[in-house]
């Protein structure tokens, strides 16, 4: 009995040991947020931002620090912030310790600003006199969640066909004249097509693929996703079934599953199908200028925006980043100081300038040069009449919904008004809840 | 055919059954090092090129410089170490409890073990997180450290089902001759679960250099940051630094494979009770 | 040691003690009434670590599957809403169905795999550390890059495994394209990670004494016999562990599939797993409750499978002890 009582004393000491070990080894908590002298207010702020967005964004801070030495802005990076990945903020918000900044993505400050989990920021804009008329409207909008700003936005960008000069020369097209209805879309990609068996040695265009998401189809078409008064999805609008029925055509005159082997290999760097020439014209955003440039800069393409039944009302849709006050952030003032500055013409010049995203403010880009550039300035001048996806609750599961419904119809798993009135369905049960 | 020779071909005809197979196994690593090695532009061309055209040792270099490698390689050591630690002294008690002891409760509290392990963690993890946060742990490495101190159920009914296969007669002996119970454990039975404690730790070594989901929560500060999060930073919204970022997942990947190398010995056959008695 | 390989023998008869009987073992007075204090006292980290780190969570994932919890707002009690409402949502269904068939065929073929692999492994050749290691390696290669490693195999137009096809003639499916294979990839994806099952069989064959094997040769017994009389018989605790966390671990696919499809679970939702869903309702949707729900419905089935297998593991799992 002695011995055994022994043994486990001995036991016990290696467990009050070890424990102390990890006290010991780990009470190097750091504190870098309490550092600099009493008078600095720390403003703790999360972004996802690395390489040279990071850059850009230490810029801005630099230079705000440098305008206001009474506030110090701590800035941690935070891995899966945004775009649908937001558990760190989530959990820290219900905890009650969130950071006193967030750089957020646009699209979902409808539905967190729904959850009461962002300040609302109108009184504090309306007594700095930040205003609608500095941004773009659909920036402006899409930061605004049933009139009441929650974010202030900072980055956007928009979506345009590009297409390579070369096919479309040997294809017998005139590069100088794309196409602008779905027609001639339509017509272009056949001639640029190559099949060979159930191998496409070269694909004209696949609707659905890269930025080819179906709200800029549905808007393109003319049609509307969500009327705002009623707060009802309208996936059912006639022009947006015409735009999934015209998407379904397609698939099934191309062979949907001969096609898949490019969708699932999309957005891999050199090996882009536009990049390696075996897809001909692709709906994607600006960022693929310095992708082009990086992998393939002998390539000579040009942009257009996506077209219309009609050829007219051209338009296109943008997403882009913000930057929000979690609800219980602990430092208001000092946090809004700052959104203010990177927001505003100043911080946008800077963060712009460095990053090259386009800046919510068109007098900035245009001071850029964006609006010089060839390629660029076709993305810029259609901003003004960009959409935004819908400022809803259910943003994430409608954007969901949509993306399956496309999937399902492309391959016959219901014909496109089945499965846009089941979105509605499901989409508009959550909203009446 | 003589009994050598046939042992011979035999053995020739296993290693060429190994050596095929091996190289279905060998394609993720030889690629992952290999893209390591590769400047961004050849990461993806077409036919795959297996070796690269020039050699890029400075992705090395560069990917350390991207990220603060050495202190996240610090954090991640002192959070792996200790959680094994703890894992390897907690586990094999308890299941040695709940093989070989007899309890009131005791197959309850077995089925309740296994029965943990099948809400999946992403709907705990909040409840969890919250607790930690009232123990005012968040932003602290313990939520990463303390609960294998405590046991893991996974490892709990894996020893469990080792010490289960171990005779009782070993155990009986001893008791005959009056050791402790805490002795029989210690001495007799934990050194013949060896491999299993030795496979128990290694897992646990993996789970935690690997974890990243646990860091993210609960690390709040980059100074605190583990190398499964200086993972996620080469993937930025401009698209990915594959090369550096393989680089990292190698240098992350050879200590593991320099420690199951070793261990592995240990998995050899061969216990004989009989020199225990 | 001459009575050893009876005892191996022994181990097919039912005689032996088996993980149900346990409840008929526990009935029976203990045989000495310090056991039961020793036995908690051992037991005792993971009794306070399960009411410290688990029972709370638990508890609060039980109560949040009868509430709209959202993470961010505490919601309100609506009873069995959530549950009444699965049962009609289709992409429940449809996830249910994903992983079932995930399961079925992976944890057999895991199974089987994983056991040939581990004896094979566990053969008296040179340099055999070597290839313990080469298999090892695949589960430490980082998701994101299998993701992407596996997205260039199963190209259908340039893959390496389509380009081996066709030199035999045959026309390759598009994988990852295609609605009927996509989840044959997946599993085949999965196979190439059973390393770690691997290593716990490779350690249960450690555990197998030698002893039975030596009087088995002199006994004049074959390979064949060995395997089916000694090796497969002493090493069932481990295939039974292997199996149930095997089945836990199937229901449970999260990580390669949400990785290789950015979380979309395509093509037209073949690869959106249970738990891919649960995800997505708690932290995309902001329905923590709906998906507390889902998690206590696969609770259930998981449970009712473990219970399965624990009843018919009376007649094939045989330990040693007794």
């Amino acid at each position: 009995m002695k011995q055994k009582k022994k043994r486990i004393g001995a036991l016990a000491l290696i467990f009050v040991l070890t424990l102390s070990m990890i006290l010991s080894g780990c009470s190097s908590k750091s504190s870098s947020s309490e550092k600099g002298n009493k008078n600095q207010t720390t403003v703790t702020f999360w972004h996802p931002m690395t390489d040279v967005t990071g850059e850009a964004v230490d810029a801005v801070i630099k230079e705000f620090e440098k305008q206001n030495p009474d506030i110090k802005i701590n800035a941690v990076y935070t891995a899966n912030q945004g775009e649908g990945q937001n558990e760190k903020l989530m959990t820290a918000i219900s905890g009650g310790n969130p950071p006193d900044v967030a750089y957020f993505d646009r699209f979902e400050i409808g539905s967190w600003a729904a959850q009461g989990s962002l300040e609302d920021l109108t009184q504090l804009a309306a007594s700095s006199g930040v205003t609608k008329d500095t941004y773009y409207p659909f920036a402006w909008d899409e930061a605004n969640y049933q009139g009441k700003l929650y974010g202030i936005p900072t980055t956007t960008d928009s979506r345009l066909v590009y297409f390579n000069i070369n096919h479309f020369k040997e294809a017998g097209l005139d590069p100088e004249n794309p196409p602008k209805t779905i027609a001639e879309l339509e017509a272009a990609a056949e001639k640029l097509t190559k099949k060979k068996g159930k191998r496409f040695e070269r694909i004209g265009f696949i609707p659905w693929f890269g930025q080819g998401w179906f709200y800029g189809w549905g808007w393109s078409f003319g049609g509307e996703f969500f009327n705002t008064e009623t707060n009802k999805a309208t996936a059912t609008d006639p022009k947006v079934v015409e735009a999934l029925q015209w998407i379904t055509d397609y698939a099934k005159k191309y062979n949907v599953e001969d096609i898949a082997g490019f969708t699932d290999s999309q957005g891999q760097g050199a090996m882009d199908p536009f990049l390696t020439g075996q897809l001909s014209m692709k709906v994607s955003g600006p960022w693929e200028v310095s992708a082009i440039k990086k992998f393939k800069p002998d390539l000579k393409y040009g942009v257009f925006p996506m077209p219309t039944p009609t050829g007219e009302n051209h338009t296109t849709w943008s997403g882009g980043w913000s930057v929000v006050i979690p609800k219980g952030a602990k430092n208001k003032d000092a946090a809004w100081e700052f959104m203010k500055f990177f927001g505003g013409e100043e911080g946008q010049k800077i963060f712009s300038g460095i990053a090259r995203d386009f800046s919510v403010i068109d007098s900035v880009n245009g001071e850029l040069g964006y609006k010089e550039d060839p390629i660029l300035k076709e993305f810029v001048n259609i901003l003004p009449v960009s959409h935004h996806r819908p400022v809803m609750t259910q943003g994430s599961l409608y954007w969901n919904e949509l993306a399956s419904a496309v999937e399902n119809a492309t391959r016959g798993n219901g014909t496109p008004e089945e499965l846009l009135e089941k979105v509605n369905e499901k989409v508009n049960k959550e909203l009446s809840k | 055919m003589d009994a050598a020779r046939k042992k011979k071909v035999s053995v020739f005809s296993a290693h060429i059954v190994l050596i095929i197979a091996s190289f279905f196994f060998m394609i993720p690593f030889i690629w992952m090092v290999s893209t390591s090695l590769k400047p961004l532009t050849q990461v993806f061309t077409f036919p795959p090129e297996w070796i690269p055209k020039p050699v890029k040792w400075s992705n090395y270099i560069d990917a350390m410089n991207y990220i603060p490698f050495f202190t996240y390689l610090k954090n991640t050591i002192i959070i792996t170490v200790l959680s094994t630690v703890g894992a390897v002294l907690s586990c094999p008690i308890v299941a040695y409890s709940f093989a070989k002891l007899k309890w009131p409760g005791r197959n309850i509290l077995f089925i309740i073990t296994i029965g943990v392990m099948m809400i999946p963690g992403q709907v705990t993890m909040i409840p969890l997180f919250l607790l930690f946060e009232k123990l005012g742990m968040v932003g602290t490495p313990y939520p990463l450290i303390l609960p294998a101190f405590f046991g893991i159920p996974f490892y709990i009914f894996l020893l469990r089902q080792f010490f289960m296969g171990l005779p009782d007669s070993l155990r009986e002996a001893a008791k005959i001759d009056g050791a402790s119970e805490f002795r029989i454990y210690w001495q007799i039975m934990l050194p013949l679960a060896k491999p299993a404690v030795l496979a128990v730790g290694l897992f646990q070594f993996m789970a935690s250099w690997t974890d990243f989901i646990g860091p993210l929560l609960y690390l709040t500060d980059s100074v605190q940051y583990t190398l499964s999060l200086g993972l996620q930073q080469f993937q930025s919204q401009k698209g990915s630094e594959w090369g550096l970022m393989m680089a990292v997942s190698t240098m992350m990947t050879i200590p593991v494979v320099i420690l199951f190398f070793f261990l592995q010995k240990t998995f050899i056959k061969g216990i004989t009770f009989s020199g225990i008695k | 040691m001459k009575g050893n390989i009876q005892l191996a023998e022994n181990k097919n008869s039912p005689k032996t003690e088996s993980i149900n009987q346990i409840n008929i073992t526990a009935k029976k007075r203990l045989p000495n009434g310090g056991q039961y204090k020793t036995g908690i006292l051992f037991a005792s980290p993971w009794i306070i670590g399960l009411l410290v780190f688990y029972a709370i969570p638990l508890f609060s994932s039980i109560y949040f599957s009868f509430t709209t919890y959202s993470i961010l707002q505490p919601g309100e009690f609506i009873g069995l809403q959530n549950y009444k409402d699965l049962l009609k949502d289709q992409l429940f269904w449809k996830s249910v169905y994903n992983t079932v068939y995930f399961a079925v065929f992976y944890v057999p073929l895991g199974i089987i795999f994983g056991v040939a692999l581990a004896m094979m492994l566990n053969m008296k050749v040179k340099g055999m550390a070597v290839y313990r290691t080469i298999f090892f390696l695949p589960t430490l290669v980082p998701h994101v890059a299998l993701a992407v490693l596996w997205m260039w195999l199963l190209n259908p137009g340039f893959g390496l495994v389509n380009g081996i096809l066709s030199t035999i003639g045959i026309e390759g499916p598009s994988w990852l394209g295609s609605e009927t294979w996509s989840k044959p990839s997946l599993i085949l994806m999965s196979l190439w990670g059973i390393g770690q099952a691997v290593v716990i069989y490779l350690a249960g064959l450690g555990d197998i004494p030698e002893d039975y094997y030596d009087a088995a040769n002199v006994d004049g017994a074959n390979w064949f016999q060995k395997t089916f009389h000694i090796t497969l018989p002493l090493l069932t605790p481990v295939i039974f562990f292997n199996l149930v966390m095997g089945i836990i671990g199937a229901f449970q696919q999260f990580t390669l599939p949400y990785t290789l499809t950015q979380g979309k679970g395509t093509p037209a939702n073949s690869l959106t797993f249970y738990v891919m869903y649960l995800y997505d309702n708690g932290f995309k949707f902001f329905k923590m409750g709906y998906a507390s729900a889902m998690a206590w419905v696969l609770f259930v089935i998981v449970m009712a499978l473990t219970a399965f297998v624990f009843l018919t593991s009376k007649r094939w799992v045989h330990y040693q002890g007794k």
